[in-house]
C-alpha cells in the first residue's frame, strides 16, 4: 500500500484532495507540474490520472457508425418531395454564374466555343477532316492551331482557353501551397488527354468515342480553370 | 499521396459538390451525404444514446443542411458548419423532449450526485485498452447534461468556450461538467471491469474508515 493511503495522514489526504482539485485543469492542458508529479508518487491517483487519460483516447477514438440506408432513401424522398432535387442542365451551364469575377468575354467565349465544337465533332464526324496533317485544336491553350475547317473556332477557343489560364497563372500564388499542387497537376493531367485525344482523333477520324473524349477533357479543363479562378478570386 | 494533397483535394471535390447541389444536382446531395453521414450519425446517436433517435435526428440535420445549403458561401468550413448545425437540431430536439438543460448553470447541482473519490481504493487500473461498447454504453448512460459536454469536447472536440456559448452557460462550469462525466464514466468502466472478472461490487469507504 503507498505510504499517502497506508498511514492516512491528514497531510497525505491533502495532497491527494490538492491532486483532485487540479486534475481537471492539469488534464485541460494547463501546466501543473505538481499533479504529474504526485501522480508518480501515489499509486492511487496515478492510477486514476492513467485511467481518465485512456478514456479520454479510447473515446476520442471510438468508431464511428453508419447510419441504415433507409435514412439517406427518406431524406432523398423528402427532397424531391420538396423540388429541392432538379433536373440537371449540361455541365458546361453550371459553371456560367461562377466565372461572373472575370471579364465575361472569356469564360463565355471559352464555354460557347467549347459546346460549337463539341457540336461540330459529335454531330459532324467527317467534317473537320482537313487537309493534310493540320493541327485544328489546341493542347493546351498554348497551341495555335491552323485547321482548315475549324478555325475561327479553333483561334478563339485557344485564346480564350489561354487567357484563362493566364489569369489563374498570374493568380496562383495566392492559393495554399498544396491546393496550387493540385491545381497544377490537374491541368498537367488535362493538357496531357488532350493531347492524347488529339492524336486519336486525328489518326482515327472516324473514332466517335476520341472525340468525345477530347470535348470532355475540353470541358474538364474548362471546369476545373473556372474553380481554380473561383478559388483565387476569395 | 501526401495528406496536404489529399486534403486539398477532397476540398477542390467537395467545393464542387456543393456548388453542383446549389443548383439542385441529386448525385451531388448523395455525394456530400455520403462523406459525413457517420460522423453525422455517431454525433446523433451519442449525443441522444438512442438509435432510433439518432436516425431520425441524422434525417433532420441533412434536410435542414440541403434545404440552406444555397446560402452557404464558403466563409467557413463545411464541416464545421454541417457540424454546429447537427449539434444545434439535437439540442433544440433534447430541450422540446425536456431533457436537455437550457443552462447547465441553472441544474449544476440538480445533475447526479457526483462521483465521490475513494482513496484507499484499489489501485488497479482499467486493464488494457477499452471494450468500445462498454464505453459506448457508459456514455450513452450518463446524464444528459455530463453527456452533451462529453461528447462535444472528449469526442467532437469543441473548445470549453465554444461549449458555454452553445449550452448557455460558463466555461467553468463546463469543465466541471466535463471532469464529473470522465469520472463518472471511469466509475462505470470499472465497475463493469469487476463484474466480468466475477468481483463483488464494492462499496466506497466512508470518510471516517480512511
Amino acid at each position: 500500500m503507498p505510504a499517502n493511503h497506508e498511514s492516512g495522514s491528514d497531510a497525505a489526504k491533502a495532497l491527494c484532495r490538492q491532486f483532485d482539485q487540479e486534475l481537471s485543469a492539469y488534464l485541460e492542458g494547463e501546466d501543473k507540474p505538481e499533479v504529474l508529479a504526485h501522480a508518480q508518487q501515489c499509486p492511487y491517483c496515478g492510477v486514476l490520472l492513467t485511467d481518465l487519460e485512456q478514456i479520454r483516447f479510447a473515446s476520442h477514438h471510438l468508431p464511428l457508425e453508419p447510419p441504415p440506408a433507409r435514412v439517406w432513401a427518406n431524406i432523398h424522398a423528402s427532397l424531391e418531395a420538396e423540388g429541392i432535387i432538379r433536373e440537371q442542365v449540361p455541365a458546361w451551364h453550371r459553371w456560367l454564374p461562377r466565372l461572373g469575377f472575370l471579364p465575361h468575354s472569356a469564360p463565355v467565349g471559352a464555354l460557347a466555343c467549347l459546346a460549337l465544337v463539341g457540336l461540330t465533332l459529335l454531330v459532324s464526324p467527317r467534317s473537320y477532316e482537313t487537309p493534310g496533317d493540320v493541327e485544328w485544336l489546341p493542347a493546351s491553350g498554348k497551341t495555335t492551331a491552323a485547321g482548315a475547317f475549324v478555325p475561327v473556332l479553333d483561334d478563339e477557343l485557344t485564346r480564350i482557353l489561354a487567357e484563362m489560364e493566364s489569369v489563374y497563372r498570374s493568380r496562383e500564388s495566392f492559393l495554399e501551397p498544396a491546393l496550387k499542387a493540385t491545381y497544377r497537376k490537374s491541368l498537367a493531367s488535362l493538357d496531357a488527354s488532350i493531347q492524347e485525344t488529339r492524336v486519336h482523333c486525328q489518326r482515327e477520324p472516324g473514332n466517335t468515342l476520341a472525340r468525345e473524349y477530347l470535348v470532355n477533357a475540353y470541358q474538364s479543363k474548362v471546369e476545373v480553370l473556372a474553380s481554380a479562378l473561383e478559388f483565387v478570386a476569395r | 499521396m501526401s495528406t496536404d494533397k489529399t486534403t486539398a483535394t477532397k476540398a477542390v471535390t467537395e467545393t464542387q459538390q456543393i456548388a453542383r447541389a446549389q443548383q439542385g444536382d441529386e448525385a451531388a446531395f448523395e455525394a456530400l451525404f455520403s462523406a459525413h453521414k457517420r460522423r453525422v450519425y455517431s454525433l446523433c446517436l451519442r449525443m441522444t444514446g438512442d438509435t432510433a433517435e439518432a436516425e431520425d435526428l441524422t434525417q433532420e440535420a441533412f434536410l435542414q443542411l440541403f434545404r440552406k445549403i444555397s446560402t452557404f458561401r464558403g466563409e467557413s468550413a463545411f464541416t464545421t458548419w454541417l457540424h454546429r448545425l447537427v449539434v444545434n437540431v439535437v439540442l433544440m430536439r433534447l430541450r422540446k423532449k425536456g431533457l436537455q438543460q437550457v443552462s447547465l448553470d441553472e441544474v449544476d447541482s440538480s445533475q447526479e450526485e457526483p462521483v465521490k473519490r475513494d482513496y484507499g481504493d484499489d489501485d488497479r487500473r482499467l486493464i488494457g485498452s477499452i471494450d468500445r461498447i462498454i464505453l459506448d454504453r457508459a456514455i450513452a448512460a450518463l446524464p444528459h447534461g455530463y453527456r452533451t459536454v462529453f461528447v462535444l469536447h472528449d469526442m467532437e472536440g469543441y473548445e470549453h468556450n465554444e461549449i458555454a456559448q452553445i449550452m448557455d452557460c460558463s466555461t467553468g462550469n463546463s469543465k466541471s461538467q466535463l471532469h464529473k462525466a470522465r469520472l463518472k464514466l471511469r466509475e462505470h468502466l470499472r465497475r463493469d471491469q469487476r463484474k466480468r472478472s466475477g468481483e463483488a461490487p464494492r462499496e466506497p469507504k466512508r470518510e471516517s474508515e480512511r
